[in-house]
């Protein structure tokens, strides 16, 4: 197999192409709604996924606010480009030791889903033929582009869709790898070095959904699939190994489709509604009333075929079901998975039998109140079923949480870009890039051995740093006097564990002010260090400060001499053991302490306090 | 350049054409390939543009020592394809309008040459820009001009009016003008005084986005202007545009009421001293004044028009001096005066000369919005004194289509006075509601 990356990291330095803050907000003061068409570019010519795009017909809902002004509205013609965000495209150019063009010329590419209000994305190629090494294997980068980040979709009701104009125009700088990828786990690891480098260059916006990635795989015998738009970098693996057992499956379901004599029959949809009519549970309960239609496709020779093979997750039923909702279908029903869904055996027999099939073909249905959405999702699925006994078809696929993909849309065509003539040619200076080259930021590598000695913290930690966009942080607290170890604990360890934990679904992402609120509390011995987790938590769940937070945590009021008095208790009650185990019954009194002492004193000083008890005790009692 | 040697590799290079495919290579063994597309007027010194095979088009600066080969194929020059066949003139089934075309956004496509839009000419193109008005079977296209409206002089309102006339003659219910947006309300203003006895709509229509790109509001509008064409209870000269950022609501002006209220908006268009006749919405024709009904008789084309005329912003600084000579050869002038009609009493004197030796010298606001009014300040009486004609509410540009107008009709000051002074196109109004202006 070979995987490419495409990286696409927004920065914030303001907007690409206005003055607009690049920053997302949920208020919104303007909603307008817009249709787009499908018009051709330079030659014409109108691009296959424009088209289909276009062809569904939909109006598209704004909603703008404090981020976005009459440039996202399409309203007013572009600025002329950040040069904030230029500087930082070519800072990475250099980085990569790439090469930046002489004159950069800003293009539209067209978008027709709504997602820009203009029907194209601005975008710049920037930088060619770079290079990155990663683990001592060289990757190509052949283009670095900037171009400005697609409006946001809110919400999605049938023939509308609702974005939000926040995100549009953000600047988002695009770093593509070569085809030279491997495996999955060698994806997640160059995606995480370019965004090391990203972030070395101290410009990037941070947090969920501010660097996404395009992943391309194919496979021997395949054909190039993307997976656009994955947010979740550890998910980049799964993604690329899964969708190299899709494409195996499918090459090798296309040599059995073969074995069979499969075949699409070109007949048009058979209407079979009134074998349906009976039909008391499932989608086509309500066959023949209202307007509900069922049609019906056969495919010869595919029987068996549509259902997963033993061993394997990937069926082409499936596949078929992700075309049959691209046109708005909730999904179909095909004849492997009958009878089922209500259809009783007599009614399978019964289509079968209007439709010619023998018992090797299979059949795939349909059901909805427009005859007209009905026809066009099966015939998606003929489609589909044509280009299986063919392979891999080339596509767009969506990643899904839970590491699948599904089909989204056709691979664009080529003839999607032509020139934003409201925007002349920016030159890219030698001066400019003297002055750039002078001001490198430090390399992830250079900043690794840079903390490492002037911290003395081990190289993992600062890997953690470094990779986990937490440098800055770091630093800043650093430089107020916490101490290192226990800040990198603090933004390594306690703080991720809560984030993942925290209610509601939104990231728990407290202030630096916060943080050194917190740190200053342990260092006071208000809290031990245990307990700064469970003074994040309560943070997280809502308490207005640290000082609340040390009180709702119940760390407050918890003394030297409350210690000692407990530690005593302990001891007291396992008089017997410990004067029958001597030191060996530390380790169990240790943990029965800790656990009443929940974070509220240092966790030394309850080893200290407990071990001078042990002691005391075993003196009192003598050999 | 002096530096070119004979071999210098732009020589060649910037005598390369369109479409051809290249390979260059620097000094330093670099090099990029891609298929040369046209300059573009802002690019660089010795800088050849070229679209590589990813779609982008770059510049690369050509050094002398540069080396190149020419490779063959052209995989991104396709020629230029006609979506539509020959559009079918079989519009006879039921009434049907007619679109005269006259260049502007709404009829323009990117030249990539220059980097701006171009006006396109042929029918056929306006039909692969708007394939729907083919598929309605209800409209007939008429080219008239291709030509960007900055461009278009007051004799092309008179060519105008001509074949609009000549058009409702060929038995068009309705006429859709396409126009530029940028002097489309002079236009709109002026044909609402040259045209008389309308026996339908005249709907002035444009776009603030070309039709190449996917957001244009051109067909959107041209949709709404076709529908307001159609519309039966309608005889006059009227403009339809977005009403407001969505591509769902179309506003329908009086052609004297209307101006360009922003340069880029969509709903740029609107109408001052009151609120529009109507909208367009859900494809539905809504009136919410009255309108001039259509006439039973032909229409006509109400004489010639005299372009001695010039419409003056008067601005602080503006000397007596610098107006009086721009007001030479003129027999009217419009003057775009400050609140309710004033310019600086140091222009008195002159204002008397003009007027003495018969120029029609007619004060509007350059509020754009309220009545002149001469008696309220000193100046006012002043200005009246000194021969200056009050003219209401009118916007300053329609009352220089209105000038041009009546001076064609009579070589008298007091009769074109007295055109001035009477509403002839509505263009009037007679009271001011205040919900409805700013």
């Amino acid at each position: 197999m070979k995987a490419g990356l495409e990286v696409h990291q927004q920065l914030a330095v303001g907007k690409l192409f206005c003055g607009c803050p690049a920053d997302l907000s949920e208020e919104v003061t303007e909603a307008f709604t817009r249709s787009l068409r499908a018009a051709g570019g330079e030659s014409r010519a109108v691009d296959v996924a424009a088209a289909l795009q276009a062809s569904r017909g939909l109006v598209y809902r704004y909603e703008g606010g404090p981020s976005s002004c009459l440039v996202e509205m399409d309203e007013e013609p572009p600025h002329p480009l950040n040069e904030a965000a230029l500087d930082t495209a070519l800072t990475l150019a250099l980085l990569l030791r790439a090469r930046p063009v002489d004159e950069i010329e800003v293009m539209r590419k067209i978008v027709v889903d709504g997602s820009n209000t203009t029907g194209f994305q601005r975008t710049a190629l920037v930088a060619v033929d770079g290079e990155l090494e990663v683990s001592g294997r060289r990757y190509s980068i052949p283009t670095i582009c900037l171009e400005e980040d697609a409006a946001r979709k809110v919400r999605e009701s049938p023939g509308e869709i609702t974005y939000r104009l926040d995100r549009l125009g953000i600047p988002l700088i695009e770093i593509a790898t070569g085809p030279e990828i491997v495996s999955g786990a060698e994806a997640r690891e160059v995606a995480e070095e370019i965004g090391a480098l990203l972030r070395a260059t101290r410009r990037v916006r941070r947090g969920i959904g501010t660097i996404r990635e395009d992943v391309n795989v194919s496979i021997e015998g395949g054909h190039r699939i993307e997976v656009k738009g994955v947010q979740e970098l550890r998910l980049i693996e799964e993604y690329v190994d899964r969708e190299v057992a899709r494409q195996k499956f499918l090459l090798e379901l296309r040599d059995e489709l073969g074995r069979s004599h499969a075949r699409v029959p070109a007949d048009p949809p058979l209407d079979v509604t009134d074998l349906f009519r009976e039909v008391a549970s499932g989608p086509f309960s309500g066959a023949g009333r209202g307007g509900q239609v069922v049609l019906a496709v056969g495919l010869v020779g595919f029987d068996g075929l549509l259902r997963s093979p033993p061993g394997s997750e990937e069926r082409l039923g499936r596949e078929f079901a992700d075309h049959a909702r691209s046109v708005g279908l909730r999904g179909l029903v095909h004849s492997d998975e009958l009878p089922a869904y209500g259809v009783s055996e007599a009614t399978v027999a019964a289509v079968r039998e209007r439709m010619g099939l023998a018992k090797a073909d299979a059949f795939v249905l349909v059901t909805d109140r427009s005859h007209e959405r009905a026809s066009m999702a099966l015939k998606r699925v003929v489609e589909r079923a044509r280009v299986a006994l063919e392979g891999v078809p080339g596509e767009t696929r969506d990643p899904l949480p839970d590491g699948r993909t599904r089909f989204s849309r056709p691979l664009p065509g080529r003839d999607r870009m032509y020139p934003e003539t409201d925007i002349p040619p920016i030159p890219i200076t030698a001066e400019r890039l003297e002055r750039l080259r002078s001001h490198l930021p430090e390399r992830p590598e250079e900043l690794e051995a840079r903390l490492a000695r002037s911290h003395g913290l081990p190289i993992e930690v600062v890997r953690q740093l470094v990779y986990g966009d937490l440098v800055e942080r770091f630093e800043s607290l650093a430089r107020s006097g916490h101490p290192a170890g226990l800040v990198a604990r603090l933004l390594t360890q306690d703080l991720p564990a809560v984030s993942t934990g925290a209610a509601g679904g939104l990231p728990f992402e407290p202030s630096l002010e916060t943080l050194g609120a917190v740190l200053a509390a342990a260092k006071a011995g208000r809290i031990a260090k245990e307990g700064v987790p469970t003074v994040l938590s309560a943070l997280a769940a809502g308490a207005p400060s640290v000082e609340v937070a040390i009180e709702r945590a119940g760390l407050s009021g918890f003394s030297k001499e409350d210690l000692i008095a407990l530690v005593r208790k302990v001891v007291e009650a396992n008089a017997e053991i410990v004067r029958a185990r001597g030191e060996a019954a530390f380790s169990p009194l240790m943990g029965d302490v800790m656990r009443e002492v929940r974070g509220r004193r240092d966790g030394r000083e309850v080893s200290d306090t407990l071990h001078a008890e042990i002691a005391r005790v075993r003196a009192r009692s003598g050999p | 350049m002096s530096d070119i040697s004979p071999h210098d590799a732009w020589n060649e290079l910037s005598a390369l054409p369109t479409g051809q495919r290249v390979e260059l290579s620097d000094a330093e063994g670099h090099t990029w390939s891609g298929t040369v597309v046209p300059r573009h007027d802002f690019s660089g010194d010795r800088v050849l543009q070229l679209k590589l095979e990813s779609g982008y088009n770059i510049g690369v600066r050509i050094e002398p020592t540069f080396h190149f080969r020419l490779l063959g194929g052209s995989p991104t020059a396709a020629a230029p394809t006609s979506r539509t066949p020959t559009p079918s003139r079989a519009a006879d089934a039921g009434p049907w309008i007619a679109l005269l075309t006259t260049g502007g956004t709404i009829a323009s496509r990117v030249d990539y040459e220059t980097g701006g839009v171009r006006p396109v000419k042929e029918e056929r193109e306006i039909l692969d820009f708007f394939p729907e008005l083919e598929a309605s079977g209800r409209v007939r296209i008429v080219p008239v001009f291709d030509r960007l409206s900055e461009d278009l002089v007051p004799d092309d309102w008179r060519v105008l009016a001509e074949k609009v006339v000549a058009t409702f003659a060929t038995g068009a219910r309705g006429i859709v003008v396409a126009h530029g947006t940028d002097t489309l309300g002079f236009t709109a203003a002026a044909l609402s005084f040259l045209l008389v006895d309308l026996p339908g709509p005249v709907v002035l229509v444009g776009a603030q986005r070309s039709p190449d790109r996917p957001s244009s509001d051109g067909a959107s509008n041209l949709r709404a202007a076709v529908e307001v064409a159609h519309d039966s209870r309608i005889g006059e000269v009227v403009v339809v545009m977005h009403a407001a950022p969505s591509d769902d609501r179309f506003a329908i002006h009086r052609g004297t009421w209307v101006r360009k209220m922003h340069s880029s908006r969509r709903d740029a268009f609107r109408s001052r001293n009151g609120p529009p006749l109507g909208v367009v919405e859900g494809g539905k024709v809504v009136l919410h004044q009255p309108v001039k009904a259509p006439a039973a008789g032909p229409p006509r084309v109400d004489g010639p028009i005299d372009t001695h005329a010039a419409l003056l912003w008067f601005y602080p600084g503006l000397t007596p001096e610098r107006a009086a000579r721009f007001a030479e050869g003129c027999r009217g002038i419009v003057l775009a005066g400050t609140g309710l009609g004033h310019l600086g009493s140091d222009h008195l004197p002159w204002i008397r000369a003009a007027t003495a030796r018969g120029v029609v010298v007619a004060m509007t606001t350059q509020c754009l919005e309220g009545n002149v009014e001469p008696y309220v300040y000193s100046t006012g009486r002043d200005l009246l004194r000194a021969g200056v004609l009050y003219l209401g509410d009118l916007l300053p540009e329609t009352a220089y289509a209105k000038m041009l107008w009546a001076l064609g009709h009579s070589p008298d000051p007091a009769k074109v006075a007295q055109l001035l002074a009477e509403d002839r196109a509505g263009e009037f109004h007679e009271r001011h509601d205040p919900r409805e202006t700013a």
